[in-house]
């Protein structure tokens, strides 16, 4: 091997070792990008999740509606009665 | 040459390794990642699931309360009228007996106005007018002996008409007696 070819090797080998180190760099920037996005999605998903929490008690709505309509028929009645009592007093 | 070798050898290894630790490091965050995700998509299912029973809950609550809304004041109403007709009004005060003179009945003065003088006479029952003008009732008689028509009628006097019948009446005094008619 002559001296141009050892020094190309070497170059190469200088050349080689800089791009580990770039893909290093590059490769932690990724790392560290994704453990952002990972801890963002964890706030995304606990935020989610108190949401839930809120609207957890909406399947009370049906059950109030259905009260309400008892109120109705009841106050129907209350109706009916106070009609008959009406024109009992009044006669 | 033999250190070159090893050199590039152990380069393109570290290289090799390197890139195999950051790719399982990328891969382990990416999978935590995407379990996050799929949780977060389930919690919004969940989450458009609860809220679908939100609006036609609410319309009905919302229509079936207007209607109670509206029936609460007939209701009422009609209690009110069932408590005023129930509830025992106090009695209206005794009504006072009308305010009578102690002098007793004062003579008219009508006959006067118009010139006529009844004779009275005393009774046993009290004063009469003279039988032939006007006569108590019969059975006003009070043991007395005044007789009188069914009607007491009283006719003018003599006087009255010579009165009357002395003078013309004026255009303008007929009118006064009508006006004040």
């Amino acid at each position: 091997m002559n001296s141009t070819e050892h020094t190309l090797w070497v170059s190469a080998l200088i050349v080689g070792l800089v791009v580990l180190v770039a893909v290093a760099v590059l490769l932690s920037l990724l790392i560290y990008l994704v453990k952002n996005i990972d801890r963002r999605v964890v706030t995304v998903r606990d935020t989610l999740k108190a949401a839930k929490a809120n609207t957890a008690d909406t399947v009370l709505i049906p059950q109030v509606a259905t009260g309400v309509d008892a109120v109705l028929a009841e106050g129907l009645q209350h109706h009916l009665f106070l009609g008959r009592v009406l024109g009992k007093v009044k006669s | 040459m033999t250190a070159l070798v090893v050199l590039t050898v152990l380069e393109i290894v570290v290289l090799i390794a390197a890139l195999a630790f950051y790719l399982f490091w990328v891969g382990t965050l990416l999978a935590r990642i995407a379990g996050n995700l799929e949780e977060c998509a389930e919690i919004v299912r969940g989450i458009v699931a609860d809220a679908a029973l939100i609006g036609p809950g609410v319309e009905h609550i919302n229509e079936t309360g207007g209607v109670v809304a509206g029936a609460l004041p007939l209701l009422y109403g009609m209690a009110e009228e069932i408590v005023t007709d129930v509830t025992p009004r106090p009695e209206p005060p005794a009504e006072p007996a009308p305010a009578r003179p102690a002098s007793g009945t004062r003579r008219s003065r009508l006959h006067d106005a118009v010139g006529f003088a009844p004779r009275l006479f005393r009774t046993r029952g009290g004063v009469c007018p003279p039988a032939t003008l006007v006569r108590p009732a019969p059975r006003d008689r009070a043991g007395g002996r005044c007789r009188v028509l069914a009607d007491p009628l009283v006719l003018p006097g003599l006087v009255v008409l010579l009165i009357v019948a002395a003078r013309p009446v004026d255009r303008d005094e007929l009118t006064g007696y009508l006006l004040a008619v």
